[in-house]
């Protein structure tokens, strides 16, 4: 689903964010992205988001080479993933089912569709009796499972999550990361970028670990 | 009757997804459309300023523009109404004025001629000179016979009523033709002058406009920033990230509009009874126009079009600037 071929990525004469990274995940596969801060972890997403373009080597997500993409494709690759933020970019001028319904607004979903979908991805991550509230009133942890709702309403075949458990105690992060690991069990890729040792050892699952650019440990191709 | 309902709900069903792209297009575009313009409202100070201040911009021209389309009819009035005054020599006597005036009619360019004699000219004089005393004084009467012709439509050209002329004073016993078109040249010349002068000042207030809307999406742009970058990041296209902008500016641009019309017809009312008063001094038809109904309508439509103009100025330069990249951080 995702494959990356001896991807650099090079920022400026010096800064090299990325250098040879080798790896693939396959369909329904569950993967973290570990390393210290500054190792490469958001520049790797971004190559995946197309928010940025590696400077050699390919990126393939589900079987399309991205580096040749021209730019007005590129709306139509990122409605495929999903993704989720540490920060989770809600907007606080909307409820939490118009901050869910976004993604299906932007493909030109018909609306009557667009209330079952959302309440379906509602209903997934348990916020179902809070549609009509503002993100703001919610807590972090209720938060970033909107983030979560947001990513998969379109049921995308790749979610990534950038920090997802960030700002929550260790309870309500295994709670995000069983949820990751239910989309994976249906068939989503999902690769979460995190630091966080504890849990990552907790989840026993394959683990990309980057070191100043380099892919260190986890790299190789399928499970 | 009863399978009326379900016939509906199976073509309902079998309804291509091309249409159903189009409809969700559609309802999308209403929504938006009612969504940028709930936004103005929520702010009304703002927009009302923004609104007066196109209001003004386009007023000013369109002002011009009415009082020149009413000088313009006043000469075309006048043009259409131009006669060709014929003085007769002193020494022609009434029975050979009226022969003249058969001759002068006989000609197929003229639609009409008039003969004022010595004394309806003497009497007419006398009653609106107010010299009453002093024409009593002169022993004759020193007023010629006059002919007033009236060229018939197809003359009515400078070159035909020159031909006319022509024709006239080649008469025997005709001392001296006029014409009285040289203050209508002028206004003529003034107005095409002034036309100019509209022009340019509305190019530069409609370039005005573009600005001021531009500034004003453009703030619009950075209040939204974190929605943009969602849109961006969920696989929103640019179109779609800029149309909530394009109608607000086609919004800022129509009620920019209705206060130039409201603006328009304020002055035209306040004018109105001066404008008269002045006419009837010079005992002329003359008024000012206000705006037609399809006036008005292209006036709303101008300036819509430039508020859209404005917000993709501001769009193209400040929207696609804006990556999700950004969000991710470092």
């Amino acid at each position: 689903m995702i494959e990356f071929r001896q991807v650099t990525k090079r920022y400026d004469s010096d800064h090299t964010a990325l250098r040879q990274v080798n790896f693939s995940l396959a369909r329904g596969e569950m993967a973290f992205l570990t390393g210290h801060s500054g190792a490469g972890k958001s520049t790797l997403l971004k190559l995946i988001m197309v928010m940025e373009r590696p400077s050699a080597g390919e990126v393939v997500v589900g079987g399309q080479v991205l580096n040749t993409l021209p730019r007005r494709q590129i709306p139509y690759i990122r409605r495929h993933i999903g993704v989720v933020f540490q920060n989770h970019q809600l907007l606080f001028d909307r409820t939490v089912f118009d901050n869910v319904a976004m993604p299906l607004e932007v493909m030109g979903v018909p609306t009557r569709d667009i209330g079952r979908r959302v309440r379906a991805a509602l209903d997934k991550v348990g916020l179902l009796s809070k549609e009509k509230m503002n993100p703001l009133q919610l807590s972090g942890g209720e938060q970033q499972r909107v983030g979560i709702a947001r990513a998969v309403v379109n049921k995308p075949p790749v979610l990534l999550a950038d920090e997802p458990t960030g700002n929550l105690d260790p309870e309500l992060s295994a709670d995000i990361m069983h949820l990751f690991s239910q989309f994976s069990q249906v068939g989503v890729t999902v690769l979460i970028a995190s630091h966080d040792i504890a849990l990552i050892n907790d989840m026993q699952r394959r683990t990309l670990t980057l070191d100043h650019g380099q892919l260190i440990a986890g790299g190789g191709h399928g499970r | 009757m009863a399978a009326e309902p379900r016939k509906r709900k199976g073509a309902n069903q079998s309804r291509s997804p091309l249409q159903q792209q189009a409809e969700s297009y559609l309802v999308h575009h209403r929504k938006v459309a009612r969504d940028s313009a709930e936004r103005l409202w929520r702010t009304p100070i703002a927009s009302m300023m923004t609104w007066a201040v196109m209001g003004v911009a386009l007023a000013l021209p369109v002002a011009l523009l009415l009082l020149l389309t009413s000088l313009q009819g006043v000469s075309a009035g006048w043009e259409s109404s131009a006669r060709i005054t014929a003085y007769l020599k002193e020494s022609v006597t009434l029975e050979s004025a009226n022969a003249l005036r058969a001759e002068a009619e006989a000609d197929s360019r003229v639609l009409e001629v008039e003969l004022i004699d010595k004394q309806q000219a003497l009497a007419e004089f006398r009653s609106s000179s107010g010299l009453e005393d002093a024409l009593d004084y002169l022993e004759g009467n020193p007023l010629p016979h006059t002919l007033l012709v009236t060229p018939d439509e197809a003359s009515r050209t400078p070159g035909g009523v020159e031909a006319l002329v022509m024709r006239l004073e080649g008469m025997t016993g005709v001392d001296r033709v006029q014409v009285d078109l040289g203050w209508l040249q002028r206004l003529n010349a003034m107005t095409d002058l002034l036309a100019r002068a509209v022009w340019a000042l509305a190019l530069l207030l409609a370039a005005a406009v573009v600005l001021v809307i531009g500034n004003t999406v453009r703030l619009a742009i950075e209040n939204r920033r974190d929605e943009i970058l969602v849109a961006k990041m969920v696989g929103g296209t640019d179109a779609f990230v800029r149309r909530p902008f394009l109608y607000t500016g086609a919004w800022f641009g129509l009620g920019g509009g209705v206060v130039a019309w409201l603006l328009l017809q304020i002055s035209l009312w306040w004018l109105s009874g001066p404008v008269e008063r002045l006419a009837g001094l010079y005992r002329s038809d003359f008024s000012l126009n206000g705006l037609t109904f399809d006036g008005a309508l292209a006036l709303l439509i101008v300036a819509m079009l430039l508020g859209w103009l404005g917000a993709w100025v501001a769009v193209k330069r400040h929207l696609d600037a804006i990556e999700p990249g950004e969000i991710a951080g470092g």
